[in-house]
């Protein structure tokens, strides 16, 4: 089933490619078809999962031996945790590639890699071998690169190939690392997650074993992005297309938070709860740092993206407080790290849509720059309602999926590092007064005659964010049925240590 | 159960706003009107029936609902008061956007409905922020003005900072006893007790419009009478102080936490009567005047009072909301809010009476119920010294001054009777329903009918009432011999709340503008500035191997093919199968890729290809070697 829904949006990728006789119209069916059944599959199995106490922790494996000498196979499975993030990116995927898109003649090639980047996205968040994870790992970076410089717009080509340098270069911090655990396990070379997991091969803070952890987490912090490492993520968001961006926020991010938790947090606890409070201090650097910075950028898309440096800082900081081995505060720590997977899954959803609308703009007004609209709110109903209620949301309103992810990270992590979730509440009180400034130069004011002609959303637009922004209403107000699997995967990662 | 309160105006009003485009007043009146009367019912019914409410997300997170005798007086008291404020909404504010006004403001009821019945702090946040958000869409309402959603941002900026304060304590509670409910204060203590009973206070006072929170007040006077109306009375500041008077009885426990409530609530009483009585703007006068009593209620909470605090709540609301009404149609009339020139004593004669009644409500002038719970204040800090009662006597004097400052200029008869467009009946009847509330409450004297409030002794009762004597003598004299005060000068700067928007704007405001346009700058030259110079160390690199000895290269090249025959070995050992699909899709796609790669023309992406590929072979290699 979870092969399956890897498989089949590459297989769709290599469709694309050689079908020659798709148009446009032909083409975006196609990609929307396929992208599609990964979502059914992923909900089937989601319907089928078991998250009461005493199941499984991961669930729908399955095992295909590929490199036997190197214990590696194509081995799949979820947990609460990678299931609802996977969820999450397929439908996001979904949203992506049927948002409206200006292809550039080349609709295929566009749909294509959309398609090879799911199936790798998914691919990341399903699979139980590290070394495939790897390999999806560093794929991710090759689709997102192609879709950025073939169809991004301005200095697209500098801004890809910066994120590709970056984020590859992490990538290198993270392969060394995958080096440094695999070879310490004493009893013999695997690559089955759930073998290193259970194994913990590396333990202490011996200079080796910090090490591979600082391989781990430089690799991750670049990829999620943490401060100092963030400065690829606004170039590569401004410059790339709306539904790439929402893509590379959305879904991009995660796998490095996914990637924390998964790998040096579960698979060296010992070691990581040691270098839990500097992370944590990092993670609340990027918080306010990300805000800060956010509050002062006059062009819409590098405003969003500074946000992601801010929301990934509070998801780092729960996950920080989780893999602290405070005695006697399991219960606080594992509500920060489901905090933390809730904070993945409503970021996905919430800058998703914000950066889909971003991309709105561009098409509609080819600038990004704040002052140059205005009193949008005459024209554009609909899109006024739909970028208030994901402002509100990424500001962390009650009510809608944001507070719940912020408020329970901050809740676990002040019974563990009481000053960090202090200090890094401030930043929700900054991220009001960003979200409200844009919110304000948008849509309020009089209307410039030059937009009195600004069309309002689409009917395939307004669908994709009403899906998107529904399910951000939903789980803000009754997030029992997430929280419920979410929960069941956080009580073992953070049990287990 | 009980979160029907919440839930019923809630998505009524949510349906109103995206269905509610075009309709007539009349129908938007009966369906504002009407959910209010329903809310009402529902209250009532919640109150007899003992309803209560639970909502579980997780182990860790549960909503609760419940009523306490205090709760359920507030949450009586909202939809009495919001039903007029309704009507005349429905009557009194401008098209375009009417029906997205009403629906806020159902909104905006449920909103507070559900943090009145809240019984957990999470469930308490959600209520408490949800009104904020309500407050800034209310306040920019009218958002072709640039201003007025200026005013909100401003209005819920200054609210989220103190709800930081709810954020702190809701950690600290769960820290210290794993739970949310309000039940588990009484378990906390030491550091965890202070930075909740501290942090509670923090956001009851950014949200009640205390000091240095205050000039919020002022800027939310940019949205319609209808929402300065119901904000001040029913919901959004009222909050504050009932929070504090709910939660006294386990937060008094934190040492310094009732001086510190007294404190602040003296300061704001006094400051905003001194505010109110030299405001020119009628409303913003009004506003200064929320602070102040809501001060008084601080005071009340502060001295170990919480009933005594809510009822002068209740009475407070009623008045308020009558005088808003009033200010708002004697504006409407002169198109300005500026005092000076209002006098619409001839124009709207029969609001002018209702606007007295109000008025001599706000001064606190005997036998009206606003008279007895202000003394009932009185009473309640004379417990604790005689000088806070002076203290609350004093802003009681203020009261006084104001009240009457206000209603001699808005409806004195100083201008003659000009043409005026007729005011809907529907206007008069809401004041008027208002005002018969307010009169009504004059029960609360009644021997048989008294609450349970401390007893005054005889002093205070007469230096209270003198310094009220006082007050309406002086405000008299600033009416009729000043009616201009304020406007120019010295008067006119301290009227902005001495200073303080302007102290809030260079103290904090602008500094954090410049912080973030420097950090920006930061960002953008020396964070990034590293992975620069790595990278064009790269490229330098490059090219010096570039230009480098050919013979590593062949003996790379040698090295590769040498590779390539030991990758064919190992691929004969994997199988069939593989061997064979593998490289045909993998040089398909690598064709894919690579007319991409080429249509990118960089020139350089290829040696990231080979980076890509080199640290796979990498892993392979290293793997074997050391296994």
């Amino acid at each position: 089933m979870l092969t399956l829904a890897i498989l089949s949006p590459l297989l769709g990728a290599l469709i694309l490619a050689f079908a020659t006789g798709l148009h446009e119209r032909g083409a975006r069916m196609l990609a929307v078809a396929v992208s599609a059944v990964p979502l059914v599959l992923l909900v089937a199995v989601w319907i089928g999962f078991d998250a009461g106490p005493g199941a499984p922790q991961f669930q729908a494996v399955a095992e295909v031996p590929w490199v036997p000498s190197l214990d590696v196979a194509w081995r799949v499975g979820v947990d609460g945790m990678s299931l609802a993030l996977a969820l999450m990116s397929a439908l996001l995927f979904l949203g992506s590639i049927a948002w409206p898109a200006e292809t550039r003649g080349r609709p295929r090639a566009y749909y294509a890699w959309f398609l090879f980047l799911e199936g790798v996205s998914l691919g990341l968040f399903l699979v139980l071998d590290l070394l495939l994870f790897y390999v999806f790992f560093d794929l991710s970076l090759v689709g997102m690169y192609f879709l950025i410089g073939r169809w991004g717009h301005g200095e697209a080509e500098r801004a890809a190939l910066k994120f590709f340098i970056y984020t590859l270069a992490g990538s290198l911090a993270f392969l060394l690392a995958i080096l440094g655990l695999v070879l310490a396990s004493p009893q013999g070379l695997t690559f089955d997650m759930r073998v290193l997991i259970d194994m913990q091969p590396l333990t202490g803070t011996g200079l080796y074993a910090s090490l591979v952890l600082l391989g781990f987490l430089v690799g991750f912090a670049i990829k999620t992005p943490l401060f100092p490492f963030h400065t690829w993520l606004p170039s590569a968001h401004v410059d790339a297309p709306g539904p790439a961006s929402a893509i590379l926020a959305g879904v991009l991010l995660k796998m490095g938070t996914y990637g924390m938790v998964r790998i040096p947090f579960s698979m060296m606890t010992e070691t990581f709860a040691a270098y839990a409070l500097p992370l944590g201090i990092v993670a609340v650097i990027s918080i306010l740092w990300g805000a800060i910075v956010a509050f002062g950028q006059g062009n819409l898309k590098r405003r969003i993206a500074y946000t992601s440096v801010n929301h990934m800082g509070y998801t780092v900081l729960g996950i920080a407080a989780a893999g602290a081995l405070v005695s006697g505060e399991a219960a606080a720590r594992e509500l920060a790290l489901t905090g933390a997977v809730v904070e993945m899954i409503a970021h996905g959803l919430i800058t998703g849509a914000l950066f889909l609308i971003a991309g709105a703009f561009w098409q509609r007004g080819e600038t990004y720059d704040l002052d140059a609209y205005g009193g949008l709110a005459a024209t554009a109903p609909r899109l006024t309602g739909a970028t208030v209620l994901a402002a509100f949301a990424s500001l962390g309103l009650p009510g809608l999926a944001g507070f719940v992810a912020e408020f329970q990270i901050f809740a676990g992590t002040f019974a563990i590092y009481p000053w960090l979730a202090g200090i890094g509440l401030i930043g929700i009180l900054i991220t009001a007064a960003l979200f409200l400034t844009m919110l304000q130069q948008l849509f309020f004011g009089p209307l410039p005659p030059r937009w009195s002609k600004l069309p309002d959303l689409g009917r395939t637009e307004g669908a994709v964010l009403a899906v998107l922004l529904v399910l951000v209403v939903v789980i803000g107000v009754y997030p029992a049925w997430l929280l419920t699997v979410i929960d069941s995967a956080s009580a073992v990662i953070v049990g287990a240590g | 159960m009980l979160w029907t309160l919440a839930l019923l105006p809630a998505l009524i009003g949510a349906g109103v706003i995206f269905a509610g485009a075009g309709r007539s007043r009349v129908v938007l009146g009966l369906l504002g009107g009407g959910t209010m009367a329903a809310t009402l019912a529902l209250a009532v019914a919640a109150v007899s029936g003992g309803w209560t409410g639970v909502l579980p997300w997780n182990e860790a997170l549960r909503l609760t609902a419940a009523l306490t005798p205090l709760s359920a007086a507030v949450a009586l008291l909202v939809p009495v008061i919001a039903l007029p404020i309704l009507v005349y909404a429905s009557a009194h504010e401008h098209r375009p956007g009417l029906s997205q006004l009403i629906g806020l403001l159902l909104v905006f009821v449920g909103g507070m409905e559900l943090l009145v019945i809240a019984d957990d702090l999470l469930t308490l946040l959600i209520g408490w922020e949800l009104v904020g958000a309500c407050s800034w869409a209310l306040i920019g309402h009218d958002w072709r003005v640039r201003d007025n959603p200026r005013s909100g941002l401003y209005a819920f900026v200054v609210t989220r900072f103190g709800d930081l304060g709810l954020f702190a304590a809701a950690m600290a509670l769960y820290a210290g006893t794993g739970g949310f409910g309000y039940d588990r204060l009484a378990d906390l203590e030491g550091p965890l007790l202070h930075v909740a009973a501290f942090g509670v206070l923090l956001s009851a006072a950014a949200k009640s419009g205390q000091v240095p929170f205050a000039p919020w007040l002022f800027r939310a006077m940019a949205g319609p009478t209808s929402v300065s109306a119901l904000l001040h009375a029913a919901t959004m500041v009222a909050a504050g102080a009932y929070l504090l008077a709910r939660l006294q009885p386990e937060l008094s426990a934190a040492a310094g936490w009732s001086g510190t409530v007294i404190g602040i609530g003296l300061a704001t009483a006094l400051t905003g009567g001194v505010v109110a009585c030299l405001q020119p703007h009628a409303k913003k006068l009004l506003a200064a005047s929320t602070s102040a009593h809501y001060g008084l209620m601080f005071v009340a909470v502060g001295a170990g009072y919480p009933a005594v605090a809510v009822l002068h709540l209740i009475a407070h609301a009623a008045f308020k909301a009558l005088l808003f009404l009033a200010a708002g149609s004697a504006g409407e009339q002169a198109e300005t809010f500026a005092l000076h020139r209002l006098g619409m004593g001839r124009v709207l004669p029969v609001m002018a009476v209702l606007s007295a009644v109000g008025a001599l409500a706000l001064a606190g002038v005997p036998p009206l119920g606003a008279a007895f719970t202000k003394e009932a204040v009185v009473t309640a800090a004379g417990h604790l010294s005689p000088w806070l009662a002076g203290g609350v006597m004093v802003a009681g004097g203020l009261s006084a001054a104001y009240a009457a400052r206000f209603h001699l200029l808005a409806y004195g008869r100083s201008r003659e009777a000009p043409e005026a467009p007729p005011q809907p009946w529907t206007e008069r009847a809401a004041a008027g329903a208002l005002a018969l509330l307010t009169l009504g409450l004059s029960v609360l004297w009644l021997p048989g009918l008294r609450p349970d409030t401390p007893h005054a002794p005889l002093w205070e009762v007469v230096v209270s009432v003198l310094l009220i004597g006082l007050g309406l003598l002086v405000g008299t004299v600033l009416a009729r011999r000043y009616p201009k005060a304020g406007t120019t000068g010295a008067p006119a700067e301290a009227a902005e709340w001495l200073g303080l928007p302007a102290l809030l704007r260079h103290g904090i405001a602008r500094p954090f503008e410049r912080l973030s346009a420097f950090a920006g700058t930061v960002d953008d030259r020396v964070i990034d500035a590293l992975p620069r110079l790595v990278a064009r160390l790269g490229r330098w690199l490059a090219g010096f191997i570039g230009r480098g000895d050919r013979r590593v290269v062949d003996a790379g090249v040698r090295a590769t093919a040498r590779f390539g025959e030991w990758l064919a070995g190992v691929g004969d050992r994997i199988g069939e199968a593989v061997s064979d699909g593998l490289p045909e899709g993998t040089a398909r796609l690598v064709a894919f890729s690579g007319a991409d790669a080429r249509r990118l023309q960089t020139g350089m992406s290829h040696h990231y290809y080979a980076l890509l590929a080199g640290g796979a072979v990498l892993v392979i290699v290293t793997i074997i070697a050391l296994s």
